[in-house]
């Protein structure tokens, strides 16, 4: 199970998930990987790396707190919501799954 | 089985005319056994999914035919409302009354000719639980019988409505979709005294139920495991994998009354891909062949039990499965047959009593997850079975060669009309494990990006063929494949409702284009014909945004990049 250090956990769960310091987002997270092929590869091309039927996640613009809450609350028609399904933890390792896709600036 | 306190509201249409609606629907008569027994001889109506139990999806009417269907105009439209993921189900007519389904399970009776509600009715779903589901909230169709309509909902529920008055007459709850989060979507089939409808399945953690329920009462009659339903099945899945196997029945099958049969085709097991490659038969999340997904099952209809059974993917390693509802029922040369797509892309010709095989012939042309299937034996020859990691060109993709609408049988011509997609993956097989608690989750265990076939472009085509050789007769191309159902008519029309927005119908001869007209919106659904009063008529439901079209606008662009989701109507033509 990938953890965060406590203060970034702390400050992540009461600020809706603050960023995650770049060093520690480029750790994969062996469950937030399998949670993504579980459910969200499905759409999200490329284990999220290319637009699919839902949009590419890597390098994305959209703030860790949008992320986790696009996560809980999903979209209407275009993607379900996964409050019921994954607790913050999860959530946590598929956000850090996410930015590890990040590609450095060319 | 919980039966719930109907919380609901029907209305009934208080416009101008009411009397003379009111009268209509008063005249519609009781849909008995008889009466969907010989749909076929009746073709001012459309009283199940597949047009009769045939599965032809087949008008004899041929007022509208390739003589005048340059005169073909909108007579009339109707818009359901909160149409997200747009209108995929397939409308009925009963007397002149035309009922159909849209998002939401909501229910509409109209007047056929006009087009003047009769009544609607508006399910209380559980909004939370739709809100998490992926397979949601549409619905692909009803089913009609002994003077009801039934309907399911994505919240697990089998709900029956009079067909008068739209009032509900039961609802029974027959899953625990809060847990499992999967619920009915697919049209219910009615067969004597029983209800038929399968649960959504393939890649959620479950076992994928077929229901048979009262029809008079709407008590759960029986229910059938396509995962691990016989303690044959069960061995079949090592390591107690059978607890979240997936499989499901989500489209409405067929019925062989000679037989007392119920055909109805399974979803794929979960996960979709299989980290144990070549060595599924012992190792990985399922070992073994995992009956019954991705088969097609005989059930007798009165107590549910297994007949017979052909798995058409044993261990499918793809997510090919067979949930296909159509089972086209064909006579050549003495021999009684069906004829069912595999989502694969092959076509499986059965005998109709016990489902042995009599052939098997490719549709789609990019097709490598086999080399080939046997065509007296049905065997896989030359599996590609992919172990944990990349893996390049998997054709088709997981989209299929062949999608869940359905084809059409012409008897005139003898030909059977059926699209085919064409496209392919790179994918990552990825060890996951399976997700039940505190709510069932999708358990695809892959990542995948959709590419064009080597040498080529993704595009789709229609083909007319002959239904048992699979002889091709022509083809017409597609830039995009189109994901509506077919119908031909004794009129020579073949009808194609394009993934673009076009209604197209074609000499069913020749395949020459004869007539199109803009509906603005992709068609994800169904299209009927039937007549009131000597006219005919030709109806068609538009709306765009299943989870195979979410694929477009990456893969083609525009007009997808900048279609609507959320809409859709139903449109009907007639003459001028």
């Amino acid at each position: 199970m990938f953890k965060l250090p406590c203060l970034a956990l702390a400050f992540g769960l009461s600020l809706g998930l603050a960023a995650l310091p770049a060093a520690q987002a480029a750790e994969v997270p062996l469950d937030g990987k399998k949670l993504f092929a579980n459910s969200c590869g499905f759409c999200h091309s490329k284990g999220g790396r290319k637009a699919g039927k839902g949009p590419k996640l890597a390098n994305s613009p959209r703030s860790d707190t949008f992320i986790v809450n696009r996560i809980k609350k999903g979209k209407q028609g275009r993607m379900p919501a996964y409050a019921r399904a994954f607790d913050d933890t999860k959530i946590r390792a598929i956000l850090a799954y996410i930015r590890s896709l990040d590609e450095p600036a060319q | 089985m919980l039966k719930r306190r109907v919380g609901l509201h029907a209305s009934l249409g208080l416009v101008a005319g009411a009397a003379l609606l009111g009268a209509l629907a008063a005249g519609a008569g009781a849909v008995d056994p008889s009466r969907l027994l010989s749909a076929d001889k009746n073709p001012n109506d459309w009283l199940t999914y597949h047009g009769s139990y045939k599965s032809w999806h087949y008008s004899a009417l041929d007022q509208i035919n390739r003589d005048t269907v340059q005169d073909l105009k909108v007579a009339w439209t109707h818009h359901p409302g909160r149409s997200t993921r747009g209108v995929q189900s397939f409308p009925l007519v009963a007397d002149g009354v035309l009922y159909y389904s849209g998002s939401y399970s909501r229910v509409f009776a109209l007047n056929g000719a006009t087009g003047e509600l009769i009544w609607s009715y508006i399910p209380e779903l559980n909004e939370d639980l739709v809100a998490s589901q992926t397979h949601s909230p549409y619905n692909r169709g009803i089913a009609l019988g002994q003077g009801k309509l039934f309907v399911g909902t994505v919240d697990g529920r089998l709900i029956a409505l009079d067909m008068k008055t739209g009032k509900p007459q039961w609802d029974t709850k027959l899953l625990n979709s809060e847990k499992l989060t999967v619920g009915f979507t697919g049209a219910p089939l009615m067969v004597k005294d029983k209800v038929i409808i399968g649960a959504q399945g393939g890649e959620w953690p479950w076992r994928g139920p077929i229901f048979g329920v009262n029809a008079a009462t709407g008590e759960k009659s029986w229910e059938f495991f396509t995962v691990a339903g016989t303690a044959e099945a069960k061995k079949t899945w090592a390591n107690e994998s059978w607890r979240t196997g997936g499989g499901g029945g989500w489209m409405p099958g067929g019925y062989d009354p000679e037989n007392d049969t119920v055909w109805w085709g399974t979803g794929n097991p979960a996960p979709l891909y299989d980290w144990a490659g070549p060595e599924w038969k012992t190792k990985g999340p399922r070992p073994g062949t995992n009956l019954y997904t991705s088969s097609v099952i005989g059930l007798d209809p009165n107590d549910g039990k297994l007949k017979a059974f052909h798995q058409e993917l044993p261990h499918d390693a793809w997510d090919f499965d067979s949930a296909v509802g159509e089972f086209v029922m064909l006579e050549r040369d003495g021999k009684k047959l069906m004829i069912h797509p595999n989502k694969g892309g092959h076509i499986f010709v059965y005998n109709r009593k016990d489902a042995t095989i009599v052939n098997v012939w490719q549709a789609a042309d990019n097709i490598n997850f086999v080399e080939r299937i046997d065509p007296k034996t049905g065997e896989l020859i030359g599996r590609r079975d992919m172990a944990e990691g990349e893996h390049k060109n998997l054709c088709p993709a997981i989209a299929g060669g062949i999608s869940w609408n359905s084809g059409t049988y012409n008897p005139k011509t003898g030909l059977y009309y059926k699209v085919v997609q064409e496209w392919c993956m790179d994918l990552e097989v990825v060890k996951t494990t399976p997700i039940t608690e505190p709510q069932a989750q999708l358990n695809i265990g892959a990542n995948f990006t959709f590419t064009n076939p080597v040498g080529g472009v993704a595009r789709g085509h229609v083909d007319a063929r002959d239904p048992v050789t699979g002889e091709k007769k022509w083809e017409i191309h597609f830039p995009e494949p189109p994901l509506a159902s077919l119908l031909s008519t004794g009129g020579d029309l073949l009808f194609v409702p394009d993934a673009r927005g076009f209604l197209r119908a074609y000499d069913t001869e020749s395949g020459q284009q004869l007539w199109s007209h803009n509906n603005g919106l992709g068609h994800n659904g169904g299209i009927i014909s039937y007549s009131v009063e000597g006219k005919q008529y030709v109806a068609v439901v538009t709306g765009w945004g299943s989870l195979v079209g979410d694929a477009y606008p990456d893969l083609f662009g525009e007009p997808y990049k900048s279609m609507a989701t959320d809409s859709g109507a139903l449109v009907v033509f007639a003459l001028d």
